[in-house]
């Protein structure tokens, strides 16, 4: 299709420790298509926030390195293009938006400084045009007084203006896909719901290609257009949203959505999942899910499933459907 | 370039004006310790000394031996005067005078405006020699501990063998080799002292690099100077200020001890070259070597006094 922007294919992130290999990202395909909403979603070590950062290749590394896999994104290959190249494209093409905005703020400099240094890194304008801009941004971003607000350090503001904050960083160059990385996890409900308006904002008037990421289901379905799911490093189903929450294949996918209480159910109980996400130094072999899943099969242990087509655009990899 | 400079000002005088705001608190939390406002009084009160002394006192270098061994004010000393008509020894009392309110030297040289050279002196070697020390060791610092690996692993084996040298030995043998003039014992004594800056400069960068904001720099395409000098350095200037508080004034007795045993630039009077002449008449003029003794132990101490209300006016965790 043409109007995919950024296509991750067989992507392959490990960190070569002292104990092992992690494999924290093991074979995810996605593409993002311009002006959509695409969430990613799993539990926490799922390898969502390293493929993030696999994008913009910002682990440490070593340990880890990119073993497999490409990122094309504007007919160049993030995964192999020199960290020039790369840095040029942080920030001005592709922007990330952190979940901690606590510690993704710097706490010496003030908020204006931030927002001024990151346009005009950039942007070819003067300071007093950076300045203008920034004030503008923070405004747009539903900061009051955000004059006043560019002289104030990190430390004066609450959790959800942090948010904001960053978010207005991360659009202060016009970038062309935005990356979330849990962005609504460190704030209470009520910001939450501001800053997803934020982003559902975004997407309708400036049509920006979001990857977001999350492990809130509730969010996936406010925000979110497609959504793949995640699990042991790899992508096990990709659909759109309403299909991953009305019809879900992987029984991974379903076990999440069963999680979700249901206020006109009263049963006293909340589901979950048994187990926990695999250690990801010894990842189950076959298929990741299948000490946890309640329909594994035998195959299941013992062969990798493939991709499977449900539909066009509903695809899964359960040895259930092959 | 006009247009520039406008930018840096204009930033530079928003931040002084957001910033009193911060100082003031600092300033909050080091006046409780009365300790370091008193260092801090007679570090104003010597750098005040240093600059603007010189134009009152009189000339530190001339002599006059009719006037030599005046003791200060208020003290009286008995001097033998040898005269060649009776070949006999004489004793005559010499009481201190207020045109020499501190005395005179064995050459008859005014020891007030000996005391008050000395300080720009002394003054310029701490300040000068910790600065070369302070920023040598941030840089290194900063480099090994944000590019690790077999940099990181290279710098640090070489602060290690820095550290491993007697550093006074050292000092001695460079003095000794390029002779001994005052640029090159603040130089000698700038590029030695760097180590355990660089040491406490890279512990304290290794947990910032970690830290998100960090990331996010160069999520947002900062490049390696910038995140150094924009977000490293600035989170570290703190600790900066607080070891160059307290390595001036191990410098400026380093340089005290270079010139007592004879390495000292001849050429300045110093407080040390003026000790090292006081000690050999200590028993006609004990003044020439206790004044500028006493003008050491007080300045070192100011600036300990001053070093330590610092630490602990910056130091978040503690409650003063």
């Amino acid at each position: 299709m043409d109007n995919e922007i950024l296509k991750v294919k067989n992507l392959k992130t490990y960190f070569f420790t002292r104990h092992g290999i992690v494999k924290a990202v093991d074979g995810v395909d996605f593409d993002l298509r311009h002006g959509e909403c695409l969430c990613l979603v799993g539990e926490s070590g799922c390898g969502k926030t390293v493929t993030a950062l696999s994008i913009l290749r910002l682990f440490d590394s070593p340990p880890g390195k990119i073993v497999d896999g490409q990122i094309s994104y504007d007919g160049l290959n993030l995964t192999t293009c020199s960290s020039e190249q790369l840095r040029q494209i942080r920030g001005k093409d592709i922007a990330i938006v952190f979940q901690e905005a606590q510690s993704a703020l710097n706490p010496v400099l003030t908020i204006g400084d931030q927002i001024i240094e990151q346009i005009k890194l950039h942007l070819p304008v003067d300071y007093a045009r950076a300045r203008d801009r920034a004030k503008t941004l923070l405004g747009e971003m539903g900061i009051p007084s955000a004059e006043s607000v560019m002289s104030y350090y990190p430390h004066q503001l609450s959790g959800g203006m942090k948010q904001r904050v960053l978010i207005a960083m991360g659009l202060s160059c016009d970038p062309q896909i935005l990356i979330a990385d849990e962005p609504t996890t460190a704030v209470d409900v009520t910001i939450k719901a501001q800053i997803l308006d934020i982003f559902l904002e975004l997407k309708t008037s400036r049509q920006m290609s979001i990857i977001f990421i999350t492990h809130d289901l509730a969010v996936v379905a406010e925000i979110g257009d497609r959504a793949v799911v995640m699990y042991g490093g790899k992508d096990v189903e990709t659909a759109p949203v309403s299909e991953i929450i009305g019809n879900p294949k992987h029984p991974y996918t379903s076990g999440l959505i069963e999680c979700l209480p249901d206020i006109s159910k009263s049963t006293g109980k909340l589901a979950s999942i048994p187990g926990t996400t695999p250690n990801p130094i010894k990842i189950p072999p076959g298929c990741a899910f299948h000490p946890r899943c309640p329909k594994a099969m035998e195959i299941c242990s013992q062969q990798e499933p493939p991709e499977t087509t449900i539909s066009k655009e509903h695809k899964v990899n359960c040895h259930l459907y092959t | 370039m006009i247009k520039r400079l406008r930018d840096i000002i204009k930033r530079v005088s928003q931040h002084l004006r957001l910033n009193t705001r911060l100082i003031n608190y600092y300033w909050q939390r080091t006046r409780r310790n009365k300790l370091a406002v008193s260092g801090l009084a007679f570090i104003i009160f010597l750098v005040a000394l240093a600059i603007i002394g010189p134009f009152f006192t009189l000339d530190p270098t001339e002599a006059n031996f009719e006037e030599k061994n005046i003791p200060p004010i208020g003290f009286v000393t008995e001097q033998s005067i040898y005269s060649i008509e009776t070949d006999e020894f004489t004793t005559k009392e010499v009481p201190g005078t207020w045109k020499h309110p501190l005395g005179t030297d064995s050459k008859g040289r005014d020891m007030m405006a000996m005391i008050v050279s000395g300080a720009r002196v002394s003054l310029q070697v701490g300040l000068i020699a910790t600065g070369i020390a302070i920023i040598l060791g941030t840089i290194i610092g900063v480099l090994s501990a944000y590019l690790g690996g077999w940099v990181d692993n290279a710098l640090m084996r070489f602060t290690d063998i820095m550290m491993t040298f007697p550093f006074f030995l050292l000092l001695v043998l460079i003095i000794f080799i390029f002779g001994p003039s005052l640029a090159f014992i603040v130089l000698a004594i700038g590029l030695t002292g760097w180590t355990g800056t660089a040491r406490l400069i890279r512990s304290e960068s290794l947990s910032l690099r970690t830290r998100e904001f960090v990331v996010a720099a160069k999520a947002l395409g900062a490049s390696d100077n910038r995140v150094i000098f924009r977000h490293l350095i600035p989170n570290v200037i703190s600790l900066i200020i607080v070891i160059a508080t307290l390595s001036i004034p191990g410098v400026i007795l380093a340089e005290a001890a270079l010139s007592f045993i004879g390495l000292g630039d001849p050429t300045v009077s110093s407080w040390g070259i003026i000790l090292e002449a006081g000690q050999h008449s200590l028993n006609t003029a004990w003044w020439v070597a206790v004044e500028p003794g006493i003008m050491l132990f007080l300045t070192v101490l100011a600036f300990n006094f001053l070093g330590d209300g610092l630490r602990d006016a910056f130091d978040p965790k503690s409650n003063i």
